[in-house]
């Protein structure tokens, strides 16, 4: 886990765009604590919004649906590995089986 | 090394907005995350993103230009950290998203079936192992105790420490961890014991280690003398003439774990009085020792 600090040095964020970030939910760190901690898939996903923003000129609506798109696509891309893996598997769920 | 000019796809007399423009246009074409299947997208993206590094620095593009430095100056572009792609494949994460094909998983056939079942273990994945550390006083480590601590999310939490437990050991409390994001079950609470040391008892595997001072007129004449050990004390028997270092073993009387009991070692120490005594001193005075009697005979 990260902790706050650390992860505003490794994203390149102060702390007033992260409150942004944070109650657009582009980034949802782990509250169950007292102090709000961080993982690596945060500070990638940081990284990815910085992209978007600064190098490619995405608006903040824009950057709303792309990140809501490509969470989406991730999921599929899972969802598809593994109906993909559970083919390969005999008798399970492969067809004919 | 390419012409940066070249990967980018502009003209050596371009604006520094025709370079803005063209970066962004590759990017959102080339980034790795906007390409999760590609693997050569990052290959490419870097390439773009050296290029545009060095030409939109007004001074780099200068030293360029003027072929003070080469285009190699471009690969040492700031170092990107991993892409988000790189995580979002996994289940269980807050940002995952089942959205995309929710509609295929209703369906009857083969498909459907996998698609369910794929969604289903992503919203039954569990939450995360919360760590702790739990400092036990040494004899609670030895004898097993029940310690409630208080959690920093707020709630306690009763962490049963079995006798005998070492220091370093880390107790698994399942289910007693984060809760999961959708409906799986919540994570481990692991809690790593640090064992408190004791003011005079140590401990070596399963036994218990323990000095015990006694008089000089005890380790003269023997004599029963009341021992600690870490469940209460006990009349422990110190033969005639002990010694400083003399070492008795109380059976059974160290840790009990695992099905058996650890021994009680006891190591004497003679202590003279602190304060004067005249009485003891006119004693020695008037004692001669027998010449067989030369604690330094060997040395």
């Amino acid at each position: 886990m990260i902790d706050e600090r650390d992860f505003l040095q490794r994203a390149h964020v102060d702390r007033t765009t992260l409150e942004v970030w944070v109650r657009e939910e582009w980034i949802c760190p782990d509250c169950t604590r007292p102090e709000r901690a961080y993982t690596e898939m945060d500070v990638a996903r940081a990284g990815l919004i910085h992209d978007l923003k600064h190098n490619m000129g995405v608006n903040d609506e824009g950057l709303d649906v792309i990140l809501h798109l490509i969470d989406q696509m991730h999921g599929l891309r899972r969802a598809l590995a593994e109906a993909l893996g559970s083919l390969g598997e005999p008798g399970k769920g492969a067809p004919g089986s | 090394m390419k012409d940066p000019y070249e990967v980018l796809g502009v003209a050596k007399t371009a604006t520094p907005e025709q370079i803005r423009k063209a970066y962004r246009q590759l990017a959102k074409k080339l980034h790795p995350d906007l390409n999760p299947g590609d693997k050569h997208a990052e290959e490419r993206f870097k390439e773009v993103a050296a290029a545009n590094d060095l030409l939109s620095d007004p001074d780099k593009r200068r030293r360029f230009d003027a072929g003070e430095i080469d285009a190699s100056g471009a690969e040492r572009a700031p170092p990107q950290g991993r892409y988000y792609r790189e995580y979002a494949g996994g289940a269980g994460h807050p940002y995952e998203s089942a959205e995309g094909y929710a509609d295929f998983a209703e369906g009857n056939d083969i498909f459907a079936d996998l698609l369910r079942r794929s969604r289903e273990q992503s919203r039954r994945a569990p939450g995360a192992d919360l760590h702790y550390e739990l400092h036990v006083p040494f004899l609670d480590a030895v004898n097993g105790v029940v310690r409630t601590i208080a959690l920093p999310q707020g709630g306690t939490l009763d962490v049963t420490i079995p006798a005998g437990v070492e220091d370093g050991q880390t107790l698994r409390l399942r289910g007693k961890g984060a809760p999961a994001p959708g409906e799986g079950p919540p994570g481990d609470a692991l809690v790593r014991i640090v064992v408190e040391p004791h003011a005079f008892f140590t401990r070596e595997g399963d036994d218990i280690h323990v000095e015990l001072p006694i008089t000089i007129k005890e380790a003269a004449l023997g004599g029963e003398v009341r021992a600690p050990t870490t469940t209460g004390s006990v009349m422990l028997k110190i033969p005639k003439r002990s010694n400083t270092g003399d070492t008795l073993r109380l059976k059974g009387k160290g840790v009990k774990a695992r099905g058996g009991a650890g021994d009680e070692f006891v190591r004497l120490k003679v202590v003279m009085p602190k304060e004067p005594d005249a009485e003891l001193d006119a004693f020695l005075a008037g004692w001669t020792p027998p010449s067989s009697y030369d604690p330094r005979r060997e040395m």
